[in-house]
């Protein structure tokens, strides 16, 4: 991910359905923050990357969305993850690990037969 | 699953725009102002803090530009907006718009019209169970062409033929059709009972003719078609079941057609009298036959097949069999063959108009493009791609396309309606003549084509100008196109004028011979002959004495009618063919005159000169020969009776001819064939007259040898029907409907006086 602001849109998804897992409902600054802690500042999200994401995992129908009041009372769009979402995190949970167990195989020095 | 929701919430979004766009604005907001107190907290100034947040958020426009895209459907907003545009432009140049949508209209409509036609005839199969199973068969001769069947011969071959599941005989009929005191002549067909079976038509109401119901005295049950039933019976289902008179006799009315059902277009159906008396001879030629093959068999097996039969025949009956042979044609063929070609070079004709209109929309568009240089040049300074450009300019001339085609298929409706309703045309109406889904289809896929081909060339050489160039000719118009626009535009006319030429000679040639055929000399001068047909119930006319007496009256009436220079009664008219039968002249050794077939007419005294024949030598048929013809008729008639099997009459029972000089010329070549005699049906014919050549058989034939007799010999037991030709004494087409009415009147009046 040479560039520091271009995320993949999948694993962005992924972020997404994670953060959400982790801290129950959530507004895009909220989630935004977070995965950009996570990833130690080295991910920036611009509303163009971030905002479209959300959009397409609600009309997938994977998280739902209502405004609320956030806990600086200000109104906020909050995401929240449908049950299909969950699963939907389990199922790229366990390919994304399987992925990269098979690269991370894949890049190691190779072992002496 | 998933897709299809993903793709519902889309559609929704694309209808729900405002309110989006409002909270996407809204969202965005807040997300800033959060970032702005996070970045106040971190101890920022006011300014920093929001100069900061602002770069975080990245290009807020691309940002909307994105979300929206992934929040609607991209593609039909552009084209939403490319439609109103379009619109727009269009209507601000309302010549340019009207000339194109006419031109197409004009093109497309008449291919939707042609092509109703073709569907309808050419494409639809018949409305019939397996309709490539059916056949139409034939008997052939020694002449030319095919020839109905002898009831004899149809009844062997049905009995021993290995190849089809079913057949059925048939014949044509008239009949007075009577209930109270409505009364109408109607086409009838008498057919087997197993006709509907055989067709595979199921009956909208009742029953069709069960097994044996064609045996006399169980026949007298009818069906009736849809349209009799709609226009004599007004539609009502009591009907069934009740009782109507034909020719006198009662009928049960058992069953009632599907509205569709066109095999032949005639009234009602009876079960035809399968008895040996009604099936007559094997020289007699007069029933037709349907037949249903059997699964697997090809029309050419079964052709074979009733070949092998024929032949048998052929050995068993060689007086009445001679070379007679089967023709198995497959119905399809039968109804359509004599029209499919001229269906098709009709739409290639249409095909040409279309393509005219459509070289000329391409170059229009091109002409307009080349006016809209600047504004397409102004656009793609403003952002706009190429490909974007494209697709907007084809947005527009499919705009018109589709327009065009809408337009055109209005017309095409009209002209199907008339078509439909035009019953002379010469056209197969086994389905009905309608815009249906395929005609639609056809319409919108030319509609479309159209727009997109013939635009394209056009929006490519729109696009293609140098940006730069054409915003420094400033606020002059480009109007001169260069290179090889300039190219396309001169080949597009010459393909126009080549294609228009090519039309314009078709259609100049299609009048010529229109013209020709109307002016063709066939022997006769239609100038204000009006000609009609009369039917004679059986029960108020009997016999021949009955049906004379009503000859006699009915043509002196008419005689005395204003304006009536000349009337005849005959039993065929000149170009509608007739009955025809092989002669025998003592002493004639040329053995091709065996298969000769002589055309034969029964007429009345005036008929010569009531259709201007001239008469070349002798004289016409005078009322001393229809005199003398009865009486002979009725002494043959006695003789017959009492000798069944007699060959041939003695020669002192003679009856009176009129020829043709093509005849004439045939058996008797350099003689004067007046006082001359001849055979025909075992009688001998006297010959008194030779009259001109009458193209009986249709103008593009050549003259067949023609006989005419007293029309008293065609009087029998079966009741009597006869052509009425009147020659006005001045062009009055309103004459016609005056004396149809009167003879109506007459008739009506004679048959109340005999009962």
């Amino acid at each position: 991910m040479g560039d520091k602001t271009e995320v993949w849109q999948g694993t962005l998804a992924l972020m997404v359905l994670k953060t959400l897992e982790n801290m129950g409902p959530q507004h895009g600054y909220g989630i935004a923050r977070r995965i950009e802690q996570i990833s130690g500042d080295q991910l920036s999200l611009n509303y163009g990357t971030l905002y479209p994401a959300l959009l397409k995992l609600e009309q997938d129908g994977f998280i739902a969305s209502s405004w609320g009041v956030s806990e600086n009372n200000r109104r906020a769009r909050f995401y929240r993850l449908t049950r299909a979402g969950r699963t939907q995190l389990r199922k790229e949970t366990r390919e994304w690990e399987q992925a990269t167990s098979i690269l991370a195989r894949f890049l190691s020095p190779e072992e002496p037969a | 699953m998933r897709a299809l929701r993903a793709a519902i919430n889309r559609v929704a979004g694309a209808f729900n725009r405002r309110r989006r766009n409002f909270e996407m604005e809204q969202e965005f907001a807040s997300h800033l102002q959060m970032q702005m107190e996070d970045n106040l907290r971190s101890g920022m100034t006011h300014e920093e803090a929001r100069r900061a947040a602002l770069i975080k958020a990245g290009g807020l426009s691309s940002a909307r530009e994105s979300y929206r895209a992934q929040g609607g459907l991209p593609f039909f907003e552009t084209l939403l907006q490319d439609l109103r545009y379009g619109t727009r432009s269009l209507r601000k140049s309302p010549g340019f718009a009207i000339a194109a949508i006419g031109m197409l209209a004009l093109g497309i409509g008449a291919n939707s019209a042609m092509f109703s036609v073709v569907n309808a005839v050419l494409l639809r199969p018949l409305p019939y169970d397996h309709p490539n199973r059916l056949v139409q068969l034939w008997e052939t001769e020694p002449a030319p062409g095919v020839f109905p069947f002898a009831g004899p011969d149809y009844l062997d071959w049905q009995a021993q033929n290995k190849t089809l599941q079913s057949s059925s005989l048939y014949a044509y009929a008239h009949f007075n059709l009577s209930r109270g005191s409505d009364s109408q002549v109607t086409r009838a067909i008498s057919a087997q009972a197993n006709f509907f079976s055989t067709l595979g038509v199921p009956v909208l109401r009742g029953r069709a003719f069960i097994p044996g119901e064609d045996q006399d005295g169980k026949n007298h049950v009818a069906i009736l078609s849809y349209n009799l039933w709609q226009s004599f019976f007004g539609g009502r289902e009591n009907v069934l079941n009740s009782q109507v008179e034909l020719d006198g006799q009662k009928y049960t009315i058992v069953g009632i057609l599907p509205r569709w059902f066109n095999f032949v277009p005639v009234g009602l159906y009876v079960p035809m009298d399968m008895g040996t008396k009604t099936m007559g001879h094997r020289g007699n030629h007069s029933f037709h036959a349907i037949g249903r093959l059997k699964s697997g068999v090809s029309a050419q097996a079964c052709q074979a097949d009733l070949m092998m039969i024929a032949k048998r025949l052929e050995q068993q009956y060689p007086d009445s069999n001679k070379k007679v042979e089967a023709r198995v044609i497959p119905l399809r063929e039968q109804v359509t063959g004599h029209i499919r070609k001229r269906l098709l070079v009709l739409l290639g004709a249409v095909g040409l108009v279309l393509l005219v209109a459509c070289a000329n929309l391409a170059n229009l568009l091109l002409a307009r493009s080349t006016g809209r240089q600047r504004e397409i040049a102004l656009r793609s300074v403003l952002g706009a791609s190429r490909k974007r450009i494209i697709r907007q300019l084809l947005t527009e001339s499919v705009l018109l396309s589709l327009t065009g085609a809408f337009v055109g298929l209005l017309g095409a409706y009209w002209c199907v309606r008339v078509i439909a309703s035009t019953q002379s045309l010469p056209l197969p109406r086994q389905s009905p003549v309608q815009v249906d889904l395929n005609v639609l289809l056809f319409t919108v896929a030319a509609g479309l084509a159209v727009g997109i081909l013939f635009g394209l060339a056009p929006a490519f050489r729109a696009t293609q100008a140098k940006l730069a160039d054409e915003l420094k000719a400033s606020s002059q118009a480009v109007l001169t196109p260069a290179g090889w626009s300039r190219v396309l535009r001169d080949c597009l006319v010459v393909v126009e004028i080549a294609l228009s030429l090519s039309l314009l000679a078709g259609a100049g040639l299609l009048l010529k011979s229109f013209a020709r055929m109307s002016e063709a000399d066939i022997g006769i001068d239609p100038h204000n002959v009006l000609t009609f047909s009369i039917f004679l119930p059986q029960n108020g006319y009997p016999n021949e004495a009955s049906q004379r007496e009503f000859a006699q009256r009915f043509l002196a009436r008419l005689q005395a009618l204003p304006g009536v220079k000349s009337t005849a009664l005959s039993g065929a008219i000149p170009l509608r063919g007739g009955s025809n039968g092989p002669i025998t002249v003592e002493g004639d050794t040329n053995p091709a005159h065996n298969s000769v077939l002589v055309e034969q007419n029964y007429i009345t005294p005036d008929y010569f000169q009531t259709y201007g024949i001239k008469i070349l030598q002798g004289t016409s048929l005078t009322a001393t020969d229809m005199e003398h013809d009865w009486k002979m008729g009725l002494q043959a008639e006695e003789l017959v009776k009492e000798h069944p099997d007699i060959q041939k009459l003695p020669p002192d029972i003679s009856f009176t001819a009129v020829i043709s000089r093509a005849m004439a010329d045939m058996f008797w070549p350099g003689q004067n064939s007046v006082g001359k005699t001849y055979i025909w049906g075992g009688t001998t014919v006297r010959i008194v007259g030779v009259v001109a050549d009458v193209n009986e058989n249709g103008i593009r034939e050549r003259p067949s040898p023609q006989a005419y007799y007293p029309l008293t010999l065609s009087f029998n037991d079966r009741g009597f029907g006869s052509a009425v030709s009147i020659k006005a004494a001045g062009d009055s087409t309103a004459l016609l409907r005056q004396y149809a009415k009167r003879c109506a009147r007459w008739t009506a009046h004679w048959e109340s006086s005999s009962r």
